[in-house]
């Protein structure tokens, strides 16, 4: 839980057309791009993280430091191969981003991805290195590609830079296995020895199966599969919170949220320029959907308001609308609210003397009138006959 | 607020240690080991064994924030008489300077180290330029015999507060020659 900035040095030089590491070289380093921005967002949600590419015409910095996961997965798509990669230079430049990065309490941290020769001395290296250990800069490589001379230069690079093994280094033999897999279990996602962040162990558990978890191949839609990766362990562990509250609803939740899940997907996909607004609004929906479907099942069992329906119905439309969904969450928040202090009301109405000094002090109510009465009976006996019937049925599902 | 010395231009001055915000000094470039928690803290900078020592370089840049307005009439800098620091440079007010900005604008002081001050002799400030300061950053550039490693054995820094002086907390400093 580190507060960090990192800046992303990508490797978009001609070597990355190599089939070496499936599909191209290019493509597996995109994807463990994407994962480590992930996990440094998930990890601590005031990180922010930045990418810039080393080769092509020149060092170009395409998303300064930011927490927004949607950004930074957006400019992963223009990216072209080209040129060759000037270590260098992408570092001194990466160092000068973090420089006037926002926040000034973030540690400051370089991930380097160096997939082709390194035409610089170590002499230069270490000089880089130095100068970053004195700025407080840690730094972290991924070397892939097969080139023996990078690996001394690389190594003394990361000499002169650690200080206090914050700063790793991580060799990826060419294979069959994905890049990403493969950085997983590294310090670089872990962090310094924090053990794994539960984002990184679903990840790993996810990974090793063929990767075929929610209906959707990672290869061919790998920011799908992160998103849906993402929102099932969060959705998991508020579960795991409102299990003893919510005992009998957690089955009927797995099988509501599946399509749920599907749609957050999409949201996030179309949303990229919305993407901060749609993951938290996607969060708090989240919690919202649980609450609606509580109260959904608690009417169909016990037919007493007509509230809860409307919303569901209105679910389906914000599908489409976000705005609407932002709307919707407002009012259904009170709702949530609502839900909650329902079986203390019950409790209180059923005391009848007590509700019937409050009905007095109302103006224009007798509580001597009949019908009042009858109404304060039927309130009474309603309410226990709901808890009767909540008790049965979680007997039943467990 | 009585000035009833008359004699002294400064008043009884007050160790500024209570003052500093301890959560948000910085220090880089120094040996991990060596920490400045070393040279600045009550315990720590009496002893001998316990130093700040510099990394990479034997440059090291300080960064102390207090919890309240004071004025910096003097400082202490104690070290060896070979790796204790030589040019020190003082900025009033300049928040996470790095070591790239240090020239960048003038210091509020700056001050060449004799081994007179290395044994504890105060360097008395130019008070005027410290007359409100919310942090100092000390840098530190090179050392007395050009080590690559500076070491520095105490800090103390001298000042009074701007809005309440303590009058319990007043304390007179020994200075030789003044």
């Amino acid at each position: 839980m580190v507060l960090e900035a990192t800046m992303i040095c990508i490797d978009n030089s001609e070597w990355m057309r190599n089939g070496d590491y499936a599909p191209t070289r290019f493509q597996a380093q995109a994807d463990a791009v994407n994962l480590i921005c992930g996990a440094k967002t998930q990890s601590n949600p005031e990180n922010t993280v930045g990418v810039l590419t080393m080769a092509g015409k020149g060092v170009r910095v395409l998303v300064t430091p930011t927490s927004d996961l949607g950004k930074i997965l957006a400019c992963m798509h223009s990216l072209e191969i080209g040129g060759e990669m000037n270590l260098a230079a992408g570092i001194q430049v990466a160092q000068l981003t973090l420089k006037h990065r926002q926040n000034k309490k973030q540690q400051q941290r370089i991930i380097v991805f160096t997939g082709s020769p390194v035409k610089y001395d170590k002499k230069v290296l270490e000089a880089i290195g130095r100068k970053l250990k004195k700025n407080s800069v840690a730094l972290d490589i991924v070397d892939f590609g097969d080139d023996d001379d990078k690996l001394e230069k690389l190594e003394a690079l990361l000499s002169s830079v650690n200080n206090n093994d914050s700063s790793h280094i991580v060799h990826v033999p060419p294979g069959s296995d994905a890049l990403s897999d493969v950085l997983i279990s590294t310090p670089i996602f872990t962090g310094d020895g924090e053990g794994g962040s539960g984002f990184a162990a679903a990840a790993a558990a996810a990974g090793g199966v063929s990767g075929i978890d929610f209906g959707v191949d990672p290869n061919l839609d790998p920011e799908l599969a992160l998103a849906l990766r993402v929102s099932m362990e969060e959705e998991r562990a508020r579960q795991e919170a409102a299990a003893k509250r919510a005992a009998e609803e957690t089955a009927r939740h797995e099988k509501g949220e599946q399509p749920l899940n599907s749609q957050d997907a999409n949201m996030t996909e179309v949303g990229s320029i919305t993407a901060p607004e749609s993951e938290n609004k996607r969060n708090d929906l989240m919690d919202d959907e649980a609450a609606l479907l509580e109260q959904a099942i608690a009417m169909s069992m016990d037919d007493a308001k007509s509230g809860p329906s409307v919303d569901t119905d209105m679910l389906e439309a914000t599908r489409e609308d976000q705005d609407l969904a932002f709307a919707l969450q407002m009012s259904v928040q009170d709702g949530a609210k609502d839900s909650a202090t329902q079986t203390e009301m019950s409790k209180v109405l059923g005391d009848q003397s007590f509700l019937s000094s409050i009905l007095g002090s109302l103006p224009g109510v007798d509580p001597n009138d009949p019908s009042v009465k009858d109404l304060l009976v039927s309130l009474q006996g309603q309410s226990e006959q709901k808890e009767d019937e909540d008790k049965p049925p979680s007997e039943d599902e467990r | 607020m009585s000035a009833e010395s008359t004699t002294a231009v400064q008043r009884a001055q007050v160790d500024l240690l209570d003052f500093v915000d301890w959560s948000s000094v910085e220090c880089l470039n120094y040996n991990s080991s060596h920490s400045l928690v070393n040279a600045l803290k009550q315990g720590y900078r009496e002893d001998e064994g316990l130093y700040l020592e510099s990394d990479a370089d034997e440059q090291l840049l300080i960064y102390i924030p207090f919890t309240q307005v004071i004025k910096l009439h003097s400082i202490v800098v104690k070290g060896s008489e070979e790796e204790g620091p030589k040019n020190v440079k003082l900025f009033a007010n300049k928040e996470h300077m790095g070591f790239s900005n240090v020239s960048d604008f003038p210091p509020s002081d700056t001050a060449v180290l004799t081994p007179e001050n290395l044994e504890g002799k105060p360097v008395i400030l130019k008070y005027v330029k410290f007359q409100s300061v919310r942090s100092l950053t000390i840098f530190i550039e090179d050392n007395q015999s050009g080590a690559d490693i500076t070491k520095v054995q105490k800090i103390v820094l001298y000042g009074t507060t701007v809005e309440t002086t303590d009058m319990k907390g007043l304390k007179k400093i020994e200075e030789h020659g003044h």
